[in-house]
């Protein structure tokens, strides 16, 4: 429990780094073929993730869409460090599916954080 | 996006047991893995060795399971679709899927085209690896991507113990994703990892005046290049593709977003996203078939994504292995 809930304090702390300057939102192959769907973009998938640690959003089907449609391509995380800030992103996005893998996985019924 | 929870909850489940079951991804137990290479005569033990981790031979496996997965899955309500996703995923050896991707004749020749390339490419750059051939383990790479930490651990721990075993020194893998988790994850999960991992293409490229004197090939055609996303920015590996594309008389076309800025072709969610997968190949190989029809990539991920274009659009999607068994056909053809 105690991993759990510092892999959780270590992921918010490096999501709220992100000065949302949007830059990677149009980078990301996933948002272009959704066809502008914000939760399917690098920016996206961080403030889902976040909102769903901070407790404020349920992992519905729609969470799952997004945090596991992300490629880890790392196009957005060129971008982000274009624009001087360098948030390895893919790696937050895995490491958010890591603590939800293990509850999906075991099919608990609330998979929340 | 409907039906994701479940989707996604049950391909983890299958994956984890699949692993743990056969040791392999699809759950697989007796398959063609080795077949590519009958009659190379390969050494099975030696310090340096060629690690395929099957994924070039499990591309007609992929493509029949995520068929059957995007088929049936606009029909089917939760409970149906979990019974798919369990046939497709979990027992993608049974005999109709199995049957289906021994048929699919095409996709199971350009694999082994690609590995018998990569082999000969570096046998003529004076490198010659062993394989361990039924005893080659699965690198875990999905295990890691989709998060299942709990296993990765042991997982990992198990190849590099198997590796060690059969005095592994050094790994020269044939595509990007093995070439990434033994050189770059591993070594996060074992402390005083020591094997050496390199892609092919890097082994390649610093023999390029050798592998350009074995060559005989005059490539009639131009091709344009697809960067796999983790070959370029996970490897860093962008100049070495077009060296070594010149050591066989090619010079390859950049198309819009390339080497550092390449698009990814869609493959890596193509296991529960088919349609999203597919919207995103689309949008590629457009970019891609503007330049030219004749397109070369590096990944067998994307070999596979890409490849199914060809038919509807007139185009070649060749594998880098592949030009290598074309301009080295004397050498491949004698190991064939």
């Amino acid at each position: 429990m105690k991993g759990a809930d510092s892999a959780k304090n270590t992921l918010l702390n490096e999501i709220i780094k992100c000065r949302a300057c949007r830059f990677c939102v149009d980078a990301c192959a996933t948002y272009q073929a959704s066809e502008g769907v914000e939760t399917m973009s690098a920016y996206g998938r961080l403030q889902s993730l976040r909102y769903l640690l901070m407790g404020t959003l349920d992992l519905d089907d729609s969470l799952v869409y997004s945090l596991y449609s992300c490629l880890q391509c790392k196009q957005c995380e060129i971008v982000c460090e274009s624009k001087g800030q360098s948030l390895e992103i893919c790696s937050i996005i895995q490491l958010g599916r890591s603590l939800l893998s293990q509850k999906l996985e075991k099919g608990e019924s609330d998979a929340a954080i | 996006m409907r039906q994701s929870r479940a989707l996604i909850s049950e391909a983890l489940r299958n994956l984890k047991n699949n692993i743990e079951r056969t040791g392999d991804p699809l759950g697989l137990k007796n398959t063609y893995w080795t077949d590519w290479a009958e009659g190379l005569n390969l050494p099975k033990e030696g310090s340096t060795i060629l690690f395929t981790s099957r994924m070039y031979q499990m591309m007609p496996y992929i493509m029949q399971t995520t068929d059957l997965i995007s088929t049936f899955k606009p029909f089917l309500v939760m409970k149906g679709l979990k019974k798919v996703v369990r046939i497709g995923n979990r027992l993608a050896g049974e005999k109709i899927i199995r049957l289906k991707a021994r048929g699919a004749k095409d996709i199971k020749e350009k694999g082994a085209k690609s590995l018998k390339g990569i082999v000969a490419a570096l046998k003529a750059s004076g490198v010659d690896p062993a394989y361990l051939y039924e005893a080659e383990p699965y690198s875990g790479v999905l295990l890691y991507d989709l998060g299942l930490d709990e296993n990765i651990g042991s997982y990992i721990k198990k190849v590099y113990e198997l590796l060690k075993k059969h005095g592994v020194e050094k790994v020269i893998a044939t595509d990007p994703h093995t070439a990434y988790m033994l050189k770059v994850v591993y070594p996060e999960y074992i402390e005083g990892y020591d094997i050496e991992v390199k892609h092919y293409l890097e082994i390649l490229s610093e023999n390029k005046d050798s592998l350009e004197k074995a060559c005989d090939f005059i490539p009639r055609e131009q091709f344009v290049i697809h960067d796999s996303c983790i070959m370029t920015r996970d490897l860093g590996i962008v100049e070495q593709t077009r060296d070594v594309a010149s050591s066989l008389g090619i010079a390859l076309l950049e198309p819009e977003n390339t080497k550092l800025n390449t698009v990814c072709c869609g493959g890596p969610i193509e296991y529960a996203f088919a349609d999203l997968s597919e919207k995103i190949s689309a949008i590629r190989i457009k970019e891609l078939y503007g330049v030219t029809k004749n397109i070369v990539v590096n990944c067998p991920i994307c070999l596979i994504n890409l490849s199914k274009y060809e038919k509807q659009l007139g185009l070649r999607v060749l594998d880098m292995g592949e030009l290598f068994f074309e301009a080295l056909k004397n050498q491949s053809e004698s190991i064939q």
